[in-house]
């Protein structure tokens, strides 16, 4: 039976029901769009940590979810999935924080420590993983906004190359095309080691 | 492992307590407005506890055009239509654009007729003084209809040069708009809400957006506004 069809059985509960399903009859019961955020706040948050550091993430995502609240009647009840319309929305938002963005990575530089890392329990490991992350956060740093924004979403949120696309609302060429130069950037900046 | 997909990768996922303000917030909001996702588009702020404490002032998108608010000044005496005059017109242009004359509002679907003759599909809705389309509508190809809102006057200007749906139309004179085409993409609908003013020198205002190809605009819910 497609998912779809699942929010007109009854008794079914929302935490089986795919987010489209969910999204809809939040249209008529709002407070079902709660189990959305259930479902998808700890990893976003997580992205968005990544990406932000922790002081700046839960704000974000409270703005996230209330943005797709106020949207959610016009979204395409084709996508069982909303992490694409999340995400975006999310992209949006870390895009107005650019310097809070730079600004995590360049403290990566000086510090070798991200604040929301739980630390490596070996010494050896932790000297590894710095020599090349360091050269991973100068090449994010110089990266163009657009660019950052699909491969990460492609590394760290884990979205295919079509879900970005949604996500971002650009063709999947565009999405090849930035990605195949983020990560030839990147490619550069490791065999650089700098 | 790709060394970038291990990057910060122990960064754990949020815990419950993590979550708790956020998740208090949409809750507030919910409550605030559960009834559509109709805030932002109609000039209310994504509900937020505590604003004007310590939050950061927020821009939304204005949604209605003035019909070039310049040439009104000037334009008074081309204000008032003679009888006998059609209630639109639509005319294509040498350089591909295509000029539409609103006087009267008045048969929205022989408006979007004769786009559609033109080449452009086109939703057109003609509303009441002090009403709005009940939304959202539709998906939007960027956020001059339901994107997020904006830190500054500033930050919003710079976004709305890059929006197609601020390209794809603009105001010519008090009651004609201009709309260019190359900013259109194959069935992308062009929806224009226009709303009676009741000012002979500022006739009507126009919200004018674009919807995603393929996505489906629903029809309008004309609901009081206060604007």
């Amino acid at each position: 039976m497609p998912c779809g069809l699942q929010g007109h059985l009854p008794g079914r509960m929302p935490a089986e029901l795919d987010d489209a399903t969910l999204i809809e009859r939040s249209l008529r019961e709002p407070e079902t769009f709660a189990v959305l955020f259930d479902r998808h706040a700890p990893l976003l948050h997580r992205y968005v940590t990544r990406r932000l550091g922790p002081s700046e993430a839960e704000d974000v995502v409270a703005d996230t979810f209330l943005a797709a609240f106020q949207q959610r009647g016009g979204y395409d009840g084709g996508h069982p999935d909303a992490r694409p319309w999340l995400y975006g929305i999310a992209s949006n938002l870390i895009g107005k924080r650019r310097r809070t963005e730079a600004a995590l990575y360049r403290a990566y530089l000086r510090s070798g420590v991200h604040p929301a890392e739980i630390p490596g329990p070996q010494v050896e490991d932790g000297l590894n993983t710095l020599a090349v992350n360091r050269p991973l956060a100068r090449a994010l740093l110089r990266l163009k906004r657009a660019d950052r924004d699909v491969l990460l979403l492609v590394a760290w949120a884990e979205l295919s190359y079509q879900e970005v696309a949604d996500a971002l609302a650009i063709p999947p060429g565009t999405v090849a095309s930035r990605l195949n130069r983020a990560r030839a950037q990147i490619r550069q900046a490791l065999e650089r080691g700098e | 492992m790709d060394p970038l997909k291990a990057m910060w990768d122990t960064v754990p996922p949020a815990e419950p307590g993590d979550l708790a303000g956020a998740r208090r917030r949409l809750l507030d909001g919910m409550r605030a407005r559960p009834d559509a996702g109709t805030a932002r588009r109609h000039g209310v702020t994504v509900p937020r506890p505590g604003a004007g404490t310590a939050r950061r002032r927020v821009v939304t998108v204005p949604r209605l055009v003035v019909a070039a608010g310049v040439v009104a000044a000037a334009g008074v005496a081309s204000a008032v239509v003679t009888p006998g005059t059609p209630a639109y017109a639509v005319g294509e242009n040498p350089d591909g654009t295509i000029t539409v004359t609103i006087n009267e509002l008045r048969d929205p679907e022989g408006l979007e007729a004769d786009l559609g003759a033109v080449g452009v599909k086109a939703d057109v809705t003609f509303l009441a003084p002090h009403t709005r389309c009940e939304g959202p509508r539709f998906a939007s190809v960027d956020g001059a209809y339901d994107g997020p809102p904006f830190d500054s006057p500033e930050e919003l200007r710079r976004a709305r040069e890059g929006w197609r749906s601020a390209k794809a139309t603009g105001p010519l004179s008090i009651r004609t708009i201009g709309i260019h085409p190359e900013h259109i993409e194959p069935d992308e609908t062009l929806v224009l809400e226009f709303r009676d003013n009741q000012n002979p020198a500022v006739p009507w205002r126009l919200g004018a957006f674009l919807a995603r190809a393929g996505a489906p605009v629903r029809p309008c819910t004309p609901v009081a506004d206060a604007n």
